[in-house]
């Protein structure tokens, strides 16, 4: 940048002996009087003040000299780049004072430098040009915006260590019990072998395990979901909306391991969000309980297919787990015809046939800490994950009772038949789109047959087809005769 | 499986070990760091043609929240791409136009 203003301070003095030796004679030929000598002697001084207070290059001499008189013809004509703020109509008006008389038939320009050398408290102190001040002050947004950059990174490594202890204890916190009932602890599905003891860190923020090798699974997903701690941005609206970190353990059964029932139960609100959101549930359950009737915790509610499921798993140790850690609990959804979240109505794609379901319980667990979580609230955990298999090992034994079946699988085949009718239409249509897309690569196969015999042959097969299609379809009665 | 759950049985069985499969549907309930990447790259194109500051050091602020919420399995060439172009928007606004940013009040 002080390259920069050195360069146009050379052309500057370049330039200015030009101007001097031009214009001056100019002027000075048309009022040659005595008048104006006595000013002569002045202005020659006043450009080699101006030279000089230009060559320290220092705006501070500048200023404080009060005659920085930057020859402003000069001036404009090299910072032409607009950001210059010389200020040549103010020159004209202060100097008005000194009015034609004495300066008859003279430019204002004239007038404004002679009038400065008379009277030096009137003077304007032109604005220096921008990129002349090289003060930091003026940098203050930029040093605000590296600062905030500065804030963001360093709430970024916070947020990101805090996250990664959190996950690392509950591991460790329940490494014992998952070691106790599962065979592999920690797969991440790379290698060839079976890994153990690996936490897969999906994001920052989120971190999962995977366990498998037992009875009464096929597997169990643990996803440790915390909060964006490392996102200030997510900090700072989380401060006007708490929420706390969530474990959610997923575990998918095989064919056999559970009888057909859909059921939940848990935080009043988030039961009523999965009503709406969740296929299964809303397609099967009708309407939602009060917990206090089971015994529950106030805040809780129940979705269950029939009283039987209900009855079974709200036991004695789930009523008295969900009474002691109501905080913890945030819900569970065991269901035999999983398939995720209703589609949303933006979806493009319709679905033609039902989506796969798969048999699969839920849990979703609360951090204790409310956001401030540490790493003795996870490990107050384990009575949760305790729960979890008791539950597990209940819904492995539990079979329906043949009333409560006949309903259950009665109720699947209405459900089936339902999404069927619906999409009935939306079948035809793709069914009849295929079929036209089917005729026009035959005719472009046509087309594209060199061979005449052929093309003849072709057109003749297409047009039995199209005659047999035209045809009503007529039935065939065969009328046993004797 | 044993009927009575008494702590003597031993629930794992060796034989039912199942590696890991990563979920096949890409996680579709957090589009922050998509948005926020498309944003940075709006932000310092608009930086970079209009000269305008301020368009460059979001863009700047777009790509470092981008790059904390992305997801591991995202590629980390987008990340750097979307980081060098924000810097390099700021750069060229400052060499095109060397003054201050000024506030609108």
């Amino acid at each position: 940048m002080r390259c920069a203003v050195g360069t146009a301070w050379l052309l500057v003095l370049l330039l200015l002996p030009l101007v001097s030796t031009v214009e001056p004679q100019d002027e000075f030929a048309e009022f040659e009087d005595n008048e104006f000598a006595e000013f002569e002697h002045v202005i020659e001084d006043e450009e080699e003040e101006d030279f000089l207070s230009v060559e320290t290059e220092d705006e501070e001499e500048e200023e404080e000299a009060g005659q920085e008189e930057v020859p402003e013809q000069v001036l404009e004509a090299d910072f032409d780049d607009g950001e210059a703020d010389v200020q040549v109509e103010d020159d004209e008006d202060e100097f008005e004072q000194f009015d034609d008389e004495e300066f008859e038939g003279f430019d204002s320009e004239r007038t404004g430098r002679k009038g400065r050398s008379q009277d030096p408290p009137d003077l304007k102190i032109t604005n220096v040009p921008y990129h002349l001040r090289t003060s930091w002050e003026n940098f203050y947004l930029e040093i605000l915006m590296i600062g905030g950059l500065l804030a963001y990174a360093m709430n970024y490594v916070a947020g990101k260590t805090k996250n990664h202890k959190l996950a690392s204890a509950w591991l460790t916190a329940h490494k014992d019990l998952l070691e106790a009932n599962f065979t592999s602890v920690g797969d991440d599905g790379q290698g060839a072998e079976v890994q153990s003891g690996i936490l897969m860190k999906e994001s920052e923020h989120i971190y999962s395990i995977w366990c498998s090798g037992r009875v009464c699974c096929e597997g169990m997903l643990v996803e440790i979901k915390l909060l964006k701690r490392q996102d200030l941005v997510s900090v700072i609206s989380r401060m006007m909306r708490p929420s706390s970190d969530q474990v959610t353990v997923t575990i998918d059964l095989g064919l056999s391991d559970m009888d057909s029932f859909v059921f939940a139960v848990g935080n009043k609100k988030t039961i009523g969000r999965l009503h709406k959101d969740m296929n299964d549930l809303s397609l099967f359950v009708p309407d939602k309980r009060p917990g206090e009737k089971y015994g529950l915790p106030s805040g809780m509610a129940i979705l269950s297919e029939s009283g039987e499921v209900t009855n079974a798993i709200i036991d004695n140790k789930m009523v008295r787990v969900l009474n002691n850690y109501a905080d913890m609990f945030e819900f569970l959804h065991i269901s035999d015809q999983f398939s995720g979240p209703k589609v949303k109505d933006g979806d493009p794609q319709p679905a033609t046939k039902m989506p796969d379901t798969k048999k699969t319980i839920i849990f979703t667990f609360n951090v204790p800490g409310q956001g401030r979580s540490s790493v003795k609230d996870v490990f107050a955990m384990e009575p949760m994950m305790k729960l979890v298999f008791h539950i597990l090992d209940k819904v492995f034994r539990f079979r329906l009772s043949k009333e409560a079946k006949t309903k259950a699988d009665k109720m699947r085949l209405k459900v089936e038949e339902s999404f069927l009718k619906m999409t009935h239409a939306q079948r035809q249509e793709a069914a009849q789109a295929r079929r036209e897309e089917r005729r026009r690569a035959e005719k472009d196969r046509m087309m594209a047959e060199e061979d005449p015999d052929r093309q003849r042959k072709m057109e003749e097969r297409e047009y039995r087809r199209d005659m047999k299609k035209k045809q009503p379809k007529v039935k065939q009665l065969k009328v046993k005769m004797g | 499986m044993s009927g009575a759950p008494n702590s003597s049985s031993d629930p794992r069985r060796p034989n039912k070990v199942a590696r890991y499969k990563p979920p096949s549907q890409e996680r579709l309930d957090d589009p922050t760091p998509d948005y926020m990447n498309l944003l940075g790259m709006i932000f310092s194109m608009c930086g970079l043609m209009m000269k305008m500051k301020w368009c460059a050091w979001a863009a700047v602020y777009c790509a470092f929240i981008s790059f904390a919420n992305s997801r591991s399995s995202e590629d980390t060439k987008q990340m750097l791409s979307s980081f060098m172009l924000s810097i390099s928007a700021v750069v060229m606004s400052y060499l095109q136009n060397p003054q201050p940013m000024q506030p609108p009040w």
